[in-house]
């Protein structure tokens, strides 16, 4: 037993000094739409194949809440970064850049209600009083500011007429719906997808909020432009090889990414 | 005869008593060294088995502790670490802190920084793993390790040490009980073993002292042992074997009485007889002679020499009556250390002066520096003058008599030697019984005298003689 203690503690101790004296990690940031493993699952085959095509180690990691991403954003501790189109413009103005965003499917947000919820369209005047309504968090772009900024446009003031909750991520506030916890969930269209097969099928999506663009990855500005490249090429070909498509299959973004400019986010405001 | 018995006597009662053998050779001994050996082995195989499995059992429980508990922080700090919130590992490293015997616990991410640490200085470094594990192996602690995975993919490592110490002290305390058990074995299979083998030999002792008892005379032992093992029927035969000795010896007693009584009375017959034929001869003639007298014709001559035969025949008598009641009367003796030189030359001086011993010369070699002897000096001296007298009395005309006493080993050596007749061989054979006698005048007692006296200073005769060449009696006191 200890014996195997030493030996791995050995196996680390090169591991580490390896890391220490090799090419430096890449940390790749991802927004905490959902919980830790659940992102995980998600980007670990894509932090694995970046690891290949950058010939150093890129490390998979998340954050507690969005406030404390993005602090973490500002202190530069992430050289990739993936997140909404709202904070993307705030990380733009602290030295990052958008290089790819999910292609196909527009960014939209939805709000979804039980299967068996008497709710069926957002009409003012004729949702019943009290309301409860969960978001993950409220800088989710999609889930909170689009649909939040659909239900204005429609008369509907939220902080007003319904009882407003926050669950930290798309799946919590999800499940607070599932559970009847609250009676309206924000969320987007990936995260409900996400879910398990009998929690989708016992929900119901009630709206739907115009297109805005899609999920930026951003880097660092500061990054040496010929591993910028190498690292678009990568996202833009994803959906070119199965090795690449299974990496799609586990985020959930079937049709890939396609490379993006930061002039078209110019639009995106809170 | 019976100087064999008194001498072996002894001999038997020191076999009946057999040194004692040393402890460590009695079959009591053996047989507590064996029972309490055997107790002791098995006790202690058993207890040092048991020992083993629960160390082992010990040993496994912290193991598998140890093994639940770095699962349980792995699980526990995977979420927390993916999103490095450095709060809830903390929280659960200080968690696993309060674990019982957790000396240090680690959360480490896939670069190898800590992110959380039992050692709050640790946080926020590269993990000082090696030098530190080195130096920690071995040093009563347990380092585990698991890779924290998610997906397949290591995101992050969780390590954990814990302390064996408490394990050791545990594994130690039940050494020592294993220990002081098997002691406690030994002792306890000792004492039983004492107290069986006690109880074996017990036996075994009784019959020893019943056969010392009957090695020394006592037959009327007998052992009662209610034991009916090998011991039990070994009691019975020797209770069989002391009763026809018993017997036996009973019978011999018997036999031996009755033969002496035969004796006794065939000796009185034979001295009867004797003592009757002695006296018929000289009493007839005495008759005879008185019946002469009473005649009143008696011629003169006839009458004086009727006289003259009462005179001898009387006399005659009274020598037969006076020898027998010194021979009858012969008392005890009484020993006492004295010169027998002296003895034996006062004796030679009356011999000299006796009627018969005109024509003998009488000599006497004695070295009176070296003749000293126990003795009774009242009958010695009457021994040693019957031998001379029966020296002289065996000279016909002229001869010697030479008397020696000489020193042996031990002994003082009397010898009477003569140039005589000698002794015919059919006398030689009977002449120390009373009243056998080879002269006409003789009463045969006077040798039968001096045995008898002899015999009570522990020794006898012995006679030599030749026909017509002489003879020689001798006898050996015990110097001093
Ligand atoms: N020194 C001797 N020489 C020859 N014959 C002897 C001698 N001493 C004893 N005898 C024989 O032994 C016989 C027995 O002797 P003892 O007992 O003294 O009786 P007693 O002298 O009265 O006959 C004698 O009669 C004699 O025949
Ligand atoms: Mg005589």
């Amino acid at each position: 037993m200890l014996c195997c203690g030493l030996a791995a503690s050995l196996l680390l101790f090169t591991c580490a000094t390896a890391a220490a004296r090799g090419p430096r990690y890449y940390r790749f940031g991802v927004l905490p739409l959902q919980s830790p493993t659940m992102l995980a699952g998600m980007f670990l085959p894509l932090t694995d194949a970046l690891q290949h095509a950058l010939h150093r180690p890129v490390e998979f990691v998340t954050a507690p809440n969005f406030a404390s991403f993005m602090r973490r954003v500002r202190r530069h501790e992430y050289d990739i970064i993936y997140l909404n189109p709202l904070l993307y413009t705030r990380a733009h103005r602290w030295g990052y850049h958008v290089i790819v965003k999910v292609a196909g499917e527009p960014f939209t947000g939805i709000l979804v209600v039980r299967r068996g919820s008497p709710i069926h369209a957002l009409v003012p005047g004729r949702l019943p009083a009290g309301l409860r309504i969960g978001f993950p968090d409220p800088n989710a772009y999609a889930a909170t500011i689009m649909t939040r900024q659909f239900m204005q446009a429609r008369g509907i003031h939220v902080n007003r007429d319904m009882k407003v909750k926050y669950f930290g991520s798309q799946d919590s506030a999800l499940m607070a719906v599932y559970y009847g916890m609250v009676d309206i969930a924000g969320t987007w269209p990936p995260s409900l997808r996400s879910m398990p097969r009998n929690v989708r099928h016992s929900l119901r999506v009630i709206a739907q909020t115009p297109p805005q663009p899609q999920m930026p990855i951003a880097v660092r500005d500061s990054m040496p432009a010929p591993e910028v490249r190498r690292i678009r090429r990568l996202l833009t070909h994803l959906t070119a090889t199965a090795d690449g498509r299974e990496v799609l299959h586990h985020l959930g973004f079937s049709r890939g990414f396609v490379a993006a400019r930061n002039s078209e986010y110019r639009g995106v405001k809170p | 005869m019976s100087a064999v018995e008194l001498r072996s006597l002894p001999e038997h009662v020191d076999s009946a008593r057999p040194p004692k053998p040393s402890l460590f050779r009695t079959l009591r001994f053996r047989l507590m060294l064996s029972v309490a050996l055997v107790h002791a082995v098995l006790m202690g195989t058993f207890v040092w088995s048991e020992v083993g499995k629960q160390s082992q059992a010990i040993r496994a429980d912290l193991y598998s502790r140890a093994h639940s508990l770095i699962t349980l922080m792995a699980v526990a700090s995977t979420n927390a670490l993916l999103a490095e919130d450095l709060g809830s590992l903390a929280e659960v490293t200080q968690r696993v802190k309060r674990q019982p015997d957790v000396m240090e616990g680690a959360i480490i991410d896939v670069r190898g920084d800590v992110l959380a640490s039992t050692d709050a200085r640790q946080v926020g470094h590269r993990l000082r793993l090696p030098d530190a594990a080195l130096a920690r192996q071995g040093h009563g602690r347990l380092r585990l390790e698991e890779q924290i995975r998610v997906a397949g993919q290591r995101v992050g490592t969780v390590l954990l040490e814990m302390s064996t110490r408490h394990l050791q002290s545990e594994l130690a305390a039940t050494r020592d009980e294993g220990l002081l058990f098997i002691l406690l074995a030994l002792v306890v299979g000792s004492v039983a073993a004492w107290v069986l083998s006690l109880f074996i030999t017990r036996n075994l002792h009784i019959l020893m002292e019943a056969a010392r008892r009957i090695g020394s005379g006592d037959l009327g032992v007998r052992v009662a042992l209610p034991a009916r093992d090998e011991v039990g029927l070994l009691g019975g035969a020797f209770n069989a074997m002391a009763e026809s000795l018993q017997r036996i010896s009973a019978q011999v007693q018997n036999e031996h009485e009755k033969r002496t009584d035969a004796e006794r009375l065939a000796c009185v017959g034979e001295l009867s007889a004797s003592i009757a034929h002695e006296i018929r001869n000289p009493l007839s003639a005495v008759i005879n002679s008185v019946k002469l007298l009473d005649r009143s014709n008696l011629p003169a001559g006839d009458r004086a020499q009727a006289i003259a035969i009462l005179n001898t025949e009387s006399l005659r008598l009274q020598r037969i009556l006076n020898d027998f009641l010194d021979f009858a009367r012969i008392r005890e003796s009484r020993l006492q250390e004295g010169d027998i030189c002296g003895l034996v030359e006062e004796v030679a001086g009356l011999i000299r002066q006796h009627p018969q011993a005109a024509a003998v010369k009488v000599e006497v070699e004695c070295d009176a520096h070296h003749s000293r002897a126990r003795h009774d000096p009242d009958q010695l001296r009457q021994v040693v003058w019957n031998l001379m007298l029966n020296a002289i009395q065996a000279i016909p005309d002229r001869g010697e008599l030479r008397v020696r006493v000489e020193r042996a080993a031990g002994t003082v050596r009397v010898s009477i030697t003569d140039n005589g007749s000698g002794i015919p061989d059919h006398l030689l054979d009977k002449i120390m019984r009373p009243f056998v006698t080879g002269r006409k005048q003789g009463t045969g007692l006077g040798l039968s005298i001096a045995q008898r006296i002899l015999m009570q200073h522990g020794t006898v005769l012995s006679i030599v003689s030749h026909v017509n060449v002489g003879t020689e009696v001798s006898f050996d006191l015990e110097a001093t």
